[in-house]
């Protein structure tokens, strides 16, 4: 940790960075890079401080963030409760294991054309795409989790009088949440991944429909500002998880 | 009346038997000791009387009644750590109280009475895995005591600390059952332990189908008047006695 945030190395990646982003413009300036297909550094951000000087970025970016947190939600409290049902009765596990293990070797993206059909061009269908990704992380990291609870852990809290409600309550499912919590990393980042795959198949707003206009007309530009906001957002969402897992697992120091 | 009661009781695991026809009587507010080589089915006898595990032939007795699935009467002190590792000391101490239905600003105002009382004032907030491993077992100490069981069945649970910080959790043991004398059935695998603390101590041959091969008094009835340490003497003679018909029967113990 110490490593990382030490003031030398932080120096050397932002070294690292501007170097690459001043080669890059210096070739394009020089005509030795083709602005039409590589764009501009310098462009790139006029054109971001245009998007946020309009505000016309914003519709766009909390649409996906919208989307992203609907789809996140809605998985994580489906995969939470069918994670719990499932590893509370091996029978109904082992009838339906050979199926979730189907639909989960399905790549989402084929998903994606038939939830337009379905849920149409509005947020629906990238929610729908966001909780068929989020679903299946945050179930099996519950169905772990419920399984591999301590049983001494079980059986004290068994013996101390517990019901089997209050089992689950104070055991199994802060248990299942440990998983759940270390993987909120991972499962986040899938669910922006799904809303900006979404809306680059087929939507009339967010970041991943921006990027496919300037993709369908040429604007590389604009497609290059779009990967920038994206990211972006995407560094910094993931920086507020890290700071919220660390205080949802703060006994585990 | 007896406070535990084992009548004829065999527990089979498949073909091995781990205990075979038990049979002994535990006095209401004595505390005995049950040793032997580890393999021996100690833990078995104690899930036995907690109603973890149900006989394969027999009868469990808890207070003149057939015992028929958990042992209400009792509390249990686990070898391993059992306390919950998401709760601080506090909230873990509370936890019979709150599966009884105690309100939960009622269930910390005794649980910080019980906190006190075991000397972890001061980490009342803390985390199990900030404490160290005597602090997490007083705490695990007030967590069954809190709740004020008839019965307190152990585990062996101060194995796991160094002979300094087992011996002062010891003395504790004792000042407390001096307090409030409960039934205690203490599992153990060093001797010496079993006669300082117990009233009576049972030793176990070893495994498989196990029986009790002797019992002793200890000298823990006189150490409830002059508390911990005992009289040598008395303590080296018991347990030469014993260490010969353990050597006898049940090999080294």
């Amino acid at each position: 940790m110490s490593a990382r945030h030490s003031a030398g190395l932080i120096a050397a990646q932002a070294a690292l960075g501007a170097a690459i982003l001043a080669g890059w413009q210096a070739l394009a300036n020089a005509g030795k890079l083709d602005k039409f297909f590589f764009s501009r550094p310098s462009d790139i951000a006029a054109r971001i401080v245009q998007w946020v000087r309009s505000g016309s970025i914003w519709p766009h970016l909390i649409t996906t963030i919208e989307e992203a947190a609907a789809g996140f939600l809605l998985g994580a409290a489906l995969g939470v409760i069918f994670g719990f049902a499932l590893a509370r009765s091996p029978k109904l596990g082992a009838l339906l294991d050979p199926y979730i293990r189907l639909l989960n070797a399905l790549p989402r993206v084929v998903l994606a054309p038939i939830f337009l059909l379905w849920f149409g061009l509005g947020i629906w269908s990238k929610v729908a795409l966001g909780v068929t990704v989020v679903f299946f992380i945050v179930f099996f990291n519950t169905h772990q989790g419920v399984r591999d609870v301590d049983p001494v852990l079980v059986n004290n809290a068994r013996m101390l009088g517990a019901s089997e409600w209050q089992l689950a309550r104070h055991v199994l499912i802060p248990s299942a949440l440990t998983w759940v919590f270390s993987s909120l990393q991972v499962s986040i980042g899938f669910a922006m991944i799904a809303a900006v795959v979404g809306e680059y198949l087929g939507a009339a707003r967010g970041v991943g429909y921006l990027i496919a206009q300037a993709e369908g007309t040429f604007d590389t530009t604009g497609v290059f500002a779009g990967m920038t906001v994206l990211s972006a957002v995407v560094l910094l969402v993931g920086w507020g998880v890290a700071r919220l897992e660390r205080w949802l697992l703060r006994w585990k120091s | 009346m007896s406070a535990i009661a084992f009548e004829g009781v065999t527990r089979r695991f498949g073909a091995y038997a781990a205990i075979e026809d038990i049979q002994f009587d535990v006095r209401p507010g004595s505390f005995v000791s049950v040793v032997g080589p580890s393999g021996c089915g100690k833990s078995t006898l104690l899930n036995l009387a907690a109603g973890l595990l149900a006989p394969t032939s027999g009868v469990v007795r808890i207070l003149d009644q057939p015992l028929d699935g958990l042992n209400r009467h009792a509390a249990y002190m686990f070898q391993q750590d059992a306390l919950l590792p998401w709760k601080t000391v506090l909230g873990n101490v509370a936890l019979g109280l709150r599966f009884r239905g105690v309100a939960s600003r009622q269930a910390e105002a005794r649980a910080r009475e019980w906190v006190v009382r075991v000397g972890l004032e001061r980490f009342e907030r803390a985390y199990p895995a900030q404490l160290s491993g005597g602090m997490r077992k007083r705490a695990a100490m007030a967590q069954s005591w809190i709740v004020d069981p008839a019965i307190l069945l152990m585990d062996e649970p101060f194995s796991a600390l160094d002979v300094h910080t087992r011996h002062r959790m010891e003395a504790e043991l004792l000042s407390l059952w001096t307090a409030s004398p409960k039934t205690i059935l203490f599992v153990t695998h060093d001797l010496e332990d079993a006669i300082a603390l117990s009233d009576e101590v049972m030793v176990l041959s070893a495994g498989p189908a196990s029986r009790v091969v002797a019992t002793r008094r200890g000298s823990g009835a006189a150490a409830r008047s002059d508390r911990y340490p005992h009289q040598p003497a008395f303590r080296r003679d018991l347990s030469g006695n014993l260490v010969q018909i353990a050597a006898g029967s049940a090999g080294e113990l």
